[in-house]
């Protein structure tokens, strides 16, 4: 059974894209039906997942599988697709099937009575097949295909009630946005294949060691970088992901906090040996997720939306990632991936449920003092929000613990010390959450708010046990098993430093202190604090008026030349094309009456074909005849 | 000689006989007559395919049994599958003379089999003909049908001439190599003025049943006014035979001829891209969905001509693989026009306005089939014309490979035209295109296959490089 | 003294003559006959095949009794269309059948 999960793991990939042809082309009529087909769907590929990743972490380290199969072979040029299954790949597909799963699940709840629940569920299908490919990919080929389909379903998701405007134009922004990444995402591709001559990780692992010019491995390195710059939403292509958080709830928790932006991480992670054989690149990785992470969470401490503040949580907790891979620190990055994956998700489902159970609210102020009546939804949060905050010995405190430590010990002092200050920004913008939201004054709408579904709360009950356990995997209590197969050469492995562990302890905790006192016991009044810093809050609250910059930006330059390039369009291409268009129709309109239906016509027609060929290669055009 | 040698085509033979002998069954029980030709092409299909990879040269090398041979044998029959399946409740129109056109469809079938392993000129000859006045008969099915007659007749007498024609060449290279056997042929072809013209009649002969500018004058006029199955199989399975009988002579007797120098290449891929330019360009400007597909099947035999033109391991294999690809889906694209035609009556491209709305699923695999025509990736036609057009590069024909580039997306035009009928415009009536389980199996086989196809090609890719491999 | 170059210069001759009968008369019957003209044509040639190229084999002679037991079948297809088309339009003129076109 194990051996057969291995050598089949495309069907983990496979049985999800069946559901979602299933839903497309036969039962999008039935909305129960495709539920349960999709649902089926993942929930089998969740269970070889688990099978397989018994299997990779039962082999010994280092061990892998690969099978590929020729899809296309020219002279020069061979393509092959084919699945890599090594432990980050079976920590992935258990990941991601495990939270979709879930997030399924508890679709089936928060879509309840939407008219769209068969293409939703179609779309959810059609993502799992897509990430799922992803992470399977054995060549930087294959995982750009699946990389622009996760994109497409994203885009689709995000869009998914397109009644509304500011749906269709985020879904459209994410795009485009992401389009900016993967151009040079492309390119480094190309490049790849050009220089190495193959586009297959193992292959290139083999190769990349031994090549030693750095002045074309760097510019590669850096276009590679701009895939996962757009897809995990680094800063300056950040602005797309808050925005995403038009989708359905459930979507923002499982496609933009869980998964497809952690591909941006999983793509690093996947080609660490190319980052890291040059230092260059690496400290460029380094500086932008750490920027992005401080960057985020700063902005999150002025947010009232609840899904908006989780949005900017989970950039952060991105550039988090980043800044772990881009010190070196592979395992740390990686691992906080999969613990993110979990509590970040139940975070947002339970958002989700607040916001159902609210109807429709999602400002946090004007909820308050909601525990109470969702007590469910209000203890899984609170783990969740505890694990985000790194608080021992949830999830979230083993990785973020391990991030810091790399940084640490890879000598990257600067680094550190801006992630200590974000894991206190982490704290403080979660409880400030958790506090004005779910405890505080009573509101309006506080009244009418329920409970949601088991269907909702059985799902946030599991993320929560997999957020509070999730950690042990890589604490001494398991003596670090995740990080002898989660490995890569040259990735430094850091021994435990206590001093590093109680730094963070501390100063996460006096961030929820802080948060406690400002929003609970309201000693420190925040309208003081916003009067007094109302410069600092208002650049705050705007997001650093980055996406008004780039709006002007757009306006003033693309706009600009958009209004050249249309005039040439118009009157120069639309010209040129409209002849052609117009020639190409002519001349078959009048080839078309050389067909006048008598058969005569016809054969004089062809006699003549005969004769003209024939005299030709009598005349010897064709031939050496004398 | 081992008799399962021939066993295709006794089966065949013996199945041809058996349709037209249940027609004449009382009552009910000649209604078998369908059911027993579809389960009998079905074993015989499972039986080509459990005997491929067999070889032998039968009656001193005028018979062929190789994998060339069983490769279009394996197309032959899947296509008469199809298209049989797929004819659904367009038989009804045949009245009484179902058993007729089953055993017709069989002894087709037969003749392009015999084309297909021929191995010598008597014998393609005669395969060529069963195959051909079979299809007189069937494209006059409809006796009662003026369109339906004027295009038999029509055909008869074009293709009777474009026998002779055929014959006259034969006859010019055998005047001067005294034998009919095309493997003998090749070392005693030179390069006389007569044998030259021999190679030309011949090509001429066989462009005229793949629908070679200028030999295609027939296509359209018949493809209209036969009846829409016949169309059909008239489309994929003749042309596909005649490109073997073509290929097989022009590997192995003209481009083997030491004593020849003859650049019959360029003949081919001159007549090739005046075929894609002209059939596409008149595709443009159809009504008709028969018409159209007419047109486009013409400029797809150019693009397949394109490939033998090539005559190199990417170009043969290539017209392997597009003329399976192109059974699928064009058989999946005249199955729904038979469906439509029946339902509306018409085969105006019009009858197919808001098919979306009423047959979604109709609509979507309509649409799939033309685009894997057209050759828009990841559907199989795209990866048709790559092999097709990485052979026509490969052997310096650029600027063919081009011609072929321009005119696919000049294709596209007429392909989405239809597409956007189908969903862009309203409905009259709003009831579902009916269709028996049968006809269902047909479409979901050919629109599964152009997808499959298309996103892994290396079975298939493979299988035609084995068929290939005599001539390389 | 009468070789195999007259025959085959004779039977292109014949040939032609099938063609523009093919292409000129209007009448399917006559049209039809002209066929069998070419085909006649091509049948001269294998006979003298036979006799001045591949004499003491029956390859040509072969040949020809194919063609002819062929053009049998073609024409009595044909002629069985020709009627039935009649029937219908009480014409044979091939001018008149040009529903089919464009």
């Amino acid at each position: 059974m194990l051996e057969f999960s291995l050598h089949n793991a495309w069907l983990i990939p496979l049985l999800p894209l069946l559901a979602f042809a299933l839903i497309g082309l036969a039962m999008h009529r039935w909305p129960s039906v495709s539920a349960m087909i999709s649902i089926l769907s993942i929930g089998i590929s969740m269970l070889l997942s688990a099978l397989v990743a018994v299997l990779v972490f039962s082999l010994s380290p280092g061990e892998i599988y690969e099978a590929s199969v020729r899809w296309l072979s020219m002279p020069g040029l061979q393509v092959n697709m084919g699945m890599l299954v090594d432990p980050l790949a079976a920590v992935m597909l258990v990941v991601v099937t495990g939270v979709a799963f879930l997030v399924q699940v508890y679709s089936l709840g928060y879509m309840k009575g939407d008219p769209g629940i068969a293409s939703y569920f179609g779309y959810q299908s059609l993502f799992a097949a897509s990430m799922l490919g992803l992470v399977l990919a054995n060549n930087f080929g294959q995982i750009f295909v699946f990389w622009e389909l996760v994109g497409v379903c994203s885009y689709f998701l995000i869009g998914f009630w397109f009644g509304k405007y500011s749906a269709r134009d985020a879904a459209i922004k994410a795009f485009v946005t992401n389009r900016v990444g993967d151009f040079g995402f492309l390119l480094g591709i190309l490049f790849l294949q050009i220089v190495f001559g193959t586009l297959n990780f193992q292959e290139l692992s083999a190769a990349i060691p031994g090549y030693t010019n750095a002045a074309v491995l760097l510019p590669i390195a850096v276009l590679l970088f701009f895939g996962p710059v757009g897809k995990s939403a680094q800063f300056p292509l950040h602005v797309w992901l808050p925005d995403a958080m038009e989708g359905p709830t459930p979507v923002s928790a499982l496609i933009h906090a869980a998964t497809m932006v952690a591909a941006g991480v999983y793509l690093v992670a996947r080609a660490f040996f190319i980052f890291n054989a040059i230092p260059q690149a690496m400290t460029l990785i380094a500086i932008v997720g750490g920027l992005t992470a401080l960057f985020a969470a700063s902005i999150a401490i002025a947010q009232n939306d609840i899904k908006r503040i989780l949005a900017y949580s989970t950039l952060s907790q991105l550039g988090y990632m980043m800044m772990a891979l881009g010190v070196g620190a592979m395992t740390a990055g990686v691992f906080h991936l999969m613990t993110h994956a979990f509590f970040k998700s139940l975070l947002f489902l339970g958002a989700g449920s607040v916001i159902i159970g609210m109807h429709e609210e999602q400002d946090i102020w004007k909820m308050g003092n909601i525990a109470p009546k969702m007590p469910v939804t209000t203890w899984t949060f609170i783990i969740g929000a505890l694990a985000l905050a790194g608080i021992p010995p949830l999830s979230g405190f083993w990785s973020k613990d391990e991030i810091l430590l790399g940084a640490y010990a890879s000598g990257h002092t600067g680094l550190y010390i801006l992630g200590v200050l974000v894991a206190f920004l982490t704290a403080f913008y979660m409880f400030r959450l958790v506090f004005v939201a779910f405890f505080g004054k009573n509101t309006a709408g506080r009244d009418k708010a329920h409970e949601s579904p088991a269907v909702m709360t059985i799902p946030l009950l599991v993320l929560a046990v997999a957020a509070v356990l999730a950690g042990l995997v890589n604490s001494p209590l398991m003596h670090h098993v995740f990080g002898h197969f989660i490995n890569a050469p040259g990735a430094i492995q850091p021994h435990p430093n206590t001093a590093i562990i109680v730094f963070s302890t501390l100063a996460a905790l006096s961030g929820i202190l802080l948060a406690w006192l400002i929003y609970q016991r309201e000693v420190i009044k925040a309208e003081v604090i916003k009067e007094k810093f109302s410069m600092a809050y208002k650049v705050l609250y705007n997001k650093y008026y980055i996406d008004e910059i780039y709006g002007w930006l757009g306006v003033r330059l693309v706009d600009g030349a958009a209004r050249v390039l249309f005039w040439f369009d118009i009157h120069v291409i639309n010209g040129f094309v409209n002849l052609t268009a117009w020639f190409t129709g002519k001349s078959g309109e009048t080839l078309r009456y050389t067909e006048d239906g008598q058969v005569q016509t016809y054969a004089i027609y062809m006699f003549a074909g005969v004769v003209i060929v024939l005299i030709t290669a009598l005349c010897g055009v064709f031939t050496a005849l004398a | 000689m081992e008799i399962s040698l021939l066993g295709t085509e006794i089966l065949l033979a013996t199945l041809g006989f058996l349709a037209l002998v249940t027609g004449l069954l009382p009552g009910r029980a000649k209604s078998i007559t369908g059911s027993m030709s579809l389960a009998g092409l079905l074993l015989i299909l499972v039986y080509t395919i459990a005997h491929f990879g067999e070889e032998a040269s039968l009656f001193q090398g005028i018979y062929l049994v190789d994998n060339f041979a069983a490769y279009f044998k394996m197309l032959f029959l899947t296509a008469t599958l199809l298209v049989s399946l797929g004819a659904g409740r367009y038989l009804e129109r045949f009245e009484n003379k179902k058993s007729e056109f089953y055993s017709l469809m069989v002894f087709a079938t037969l003749g392009m089999v015999i084309m297909a392993s021929a191995g010598d000129f008597i014998t393609l000859y005669v395969g060529l003909e069963l195959m051909t006045v079979s299809f007189y008969i069937l494209t006059a099915f409809l006796l009662r049908d003026g369109l339906s007659t004027e295009a038999g007749l029509k055909y008869l007498v074009l293709g009777a001439a474009s026998s002779a024609i055929l014959l006259f060449g034969i006859s010019l290279v055998m005047a001067y190599t005294g034998t009919t056997v095309i493997g003998a042929t090749a070392a005693r072809l030179m390069t006389e003025p007569a044998v030259v013209a021999g190679i030309v009649l011949l090509a001429a002969g066989f462009a005229f049943k793949i629908s070679v500018i200028p030999f295609h004058m027939w296509t359209p006029d018949i493809y209209q006014g036969a009846p829409t199955p016949v169309t059909n199989y008239l489309s994929v399975a003749s042309k596909a035979a005649a490109f073997a009988a073509m290929v097989r002579v022009f590997m192995v007797a003209v481009d083997a001829a030491p004593g020849l120098t003859l650049s019959w290449n360029l003949i081919l891929a001159i007549l090739a891209a005046l075929t894609i330019i002209v059939g596409n360009l008149i595709a443009l400007v159809q009504e008709d969905i028969k018409r159209l597909l007419a047109y486009s099947s013409i400029a797809q035999a150019g693009y397949i001509l394109a490939g033998l033109a090539a005559a190199n391991a990417y170009g043969l294999k290539g017209v392997l693989f597009y003329a399976l690809l192109y059974v699928f889906c064009n058989t999946g694209a005249f199955i729904i026009a038979t469906a439509v035609e029946v339902d509306s009556g018409s085969t105006a491209i019009e009858a197919f306005r808001g098919l979306s709305k009423r047959s979604p699923a109709l609509a979507a695999i309509m649409t799939i089939c033309l685009l894997s025509l057209a050759g828009i990736p990841p559907l199989a036609g795209f990866v048709g014309k790559f092999y097709l057009f990485a052979g026509a590069i490969q052997q310096g024909y650029l600027w063919l490979a081009l011609i072929g580039l321009i005119m696919s997306m000049v294709s596209v035009y007429y392909y989405l035209n239809v597409s956007r009928v189908m969903y862009i415009e309203k409905a009259g009536k709003q009831e579902p295109v009916k269709g028996s389980g049968a006809f269902r199996l047909a479409l979901w086989v050919c629109a599964l296959a152009a997808i499959f196809l298309g996103c892994y090609p290396a079975p298939l890719s493979n299988l035609a490089q084995q068929a290939i491999q005599l001539f390389l | 003294m009468i070789g195999l170059s007259h025959y085959l210069i004779f039977s292109t001759v014949l040939f032609g003559i099938g063609i523009f009968g093919m292409l000129s008369r209007r009448n399917a019957i006559a049209v039809l006959m002209s066929v069998e003209l070419m085909l006649n044509a091509v049948n001269v040639n294998f006979v003298a095949i036979n006799r001045f190229v591949t004499s003491g084999q029956a390859a040509g002679q072969l040949f020809s009794i194919f063609v002819i037991v062929v053009a049998a079948a073609e024409v009595s297809v044909g002629l069985a269309l020709i009627i039935s088309i009649y029937r219908h339009r009480k014409s044979v003129d091939l001018n008149n059948f040009d529903l089919l076109k464009w």
